[in-house]
């Protein structure tokens, strides 16, 4: 039982990481919570501590939800159609392509081979179907 | 003489059945883009209404944001947190062009790292959360939104990230550009300031009636 000892004040000063699910490492969860079993006021603060701050959420979850007016929207799709646009008229999309080539040739009664490798770009030009 | 001619990127068209970004059409790049990110219009518009506090800039930073997004759009990987790029976008953009305009002090660095001197302990006693659940539903959304506005920009962003759009530390950390640590901080450090003004709201409301605290710590 000894490995699961924890100090109140550690556990106060981190109980945050704690509601957050941010503690260090998964070891310390069941050390927390074996701690919060043995000891009523930490239990207590934990309570406290989370309710206080599901509440602080809900609150500002009720409130940061604006809607974006129906003008950012047509902005939004205006920019985007516009850039698509004129990446159409530009080139679209390249390709790449590995072209190996291998020449065997016969020296002296001797067969070598040379390997050469290119390395090439075709740009493809796309036409919107919309 | 043999010639193999292939395309590159056979080996990894296989594996991404689903969208592979480097085959691709613009089309289909356009059409994955609206599908995938245009629902994330009115978190973004939201969040940027936090950072930059008017509908005006609020309005240009998301536009601007899809723009970029857009423009990167091959950068994101399928299958991976869209809105957590997305969020990371809109932040990198106000931090490097809308904060500018907004000059605002700086915090300490020092000021950041006393996260451990945390106030907890000082709300042990059994004043109770109903009394504090009660006090605080009698703030109107303009208090909210004033109060929240009124925490330093560092503060309020890990706030926002974090309680609003529920992203990890980790996550809160690639969106913000700094540290893991430096966020749990922020974090703590902007909670604290939420909650002490909203209590102070509350009271200058004349809505403790129970006396449940938030600002004192001792």
């Amino acid at each position: 039982m000894s490995n699961l000892e924890i100090a109140c004040n550690d556990v106060q000063q981190t109980i945050f990481l704690f509601i957050d699910h941010e503690l260090p490492s998964e070891e310390q969860y069941p050390i927390f919570e074996f701690h919060f079993q043995q000891c009523p006021p930490c239990h207590e603060l934990l309570e406290h501590e989370r309710a206080a701050l599901i509440l602080m959420q809900n609150l500002l979850r009720g409130t940061c939800n604006e809607s974006a007016p129906q003008e950012l929207h047509d902005r939004i799709q205006e920019t985007i159609n516009s850039l698509a646009d004129s990446s159409f008229t530009h080139a679209t999309s390249v390709e790449f392509f590995s072209q190996t080539t291998i020449t065997e040739f016969t020296f002296d009664g001797t067969t070598s081979f040379s390997v050469t490798q290119e390395f090439t770009q075709e740009i493809r030009h796309e036409f919107p179907n919309e | 003489m043999a010639v193999a001619l292939c395309p590159m990127d056979e080996q990894i068209s296989g594996e991404l059945a689903v969208v592979d970004p480097t085959t691709e059409t613009l089309a289909q790049k356009k059409a994955r883009f609206e599908r995938d990110a245009f629902e994330f219009t009115n978190q973004l518009y939201a969040a940027a209404l936090r950072y930059t506090k008017n509908p005006h800039d609020a309005q240009d930073l998301v536009q601007d944001t899809y723009a970029k997004a857009f423009t990167s759009f091959h950068q994101f990987t399928p299958g991976t947190n869209l809105k957590a790029w997305l969020y990371r976008i809109l932040t990198t953009t106000f931090i490097n062009s809308y904060r500018k305009e907004q000059r605002r002090p700086q915090i300490a660095a020092g000021e950041l790292e006393d996260w451990q001197i945390h106030d907890a302990a000082s709300h042990t006693s059994d004043q109770g959360r109903s009394a504090e659940d009660e006090v605080l539903d009698n703030l109107t959304d303009g208090d909210v939104k004033t109060a929240l506005a009124a925490l330093p920009e560092e503060f309020r962003m890990a706030v926002y990230l974090a309680d609003v759009e529920g992203f990890s530390y980790k996550e809160i950390a690639e969106i913000v550009g700094v540290p893991a640590g430096t966020v749990m901080s922020r974090l703590h450090r902007g909670r604290k300031l939420l909650r002490e003004a909203l209590a102070d709201y509350a009271k200058e409301r004349g809505f403790n009636k129970s006396g449940a605290k938030g600002g004192d710590d001792e």
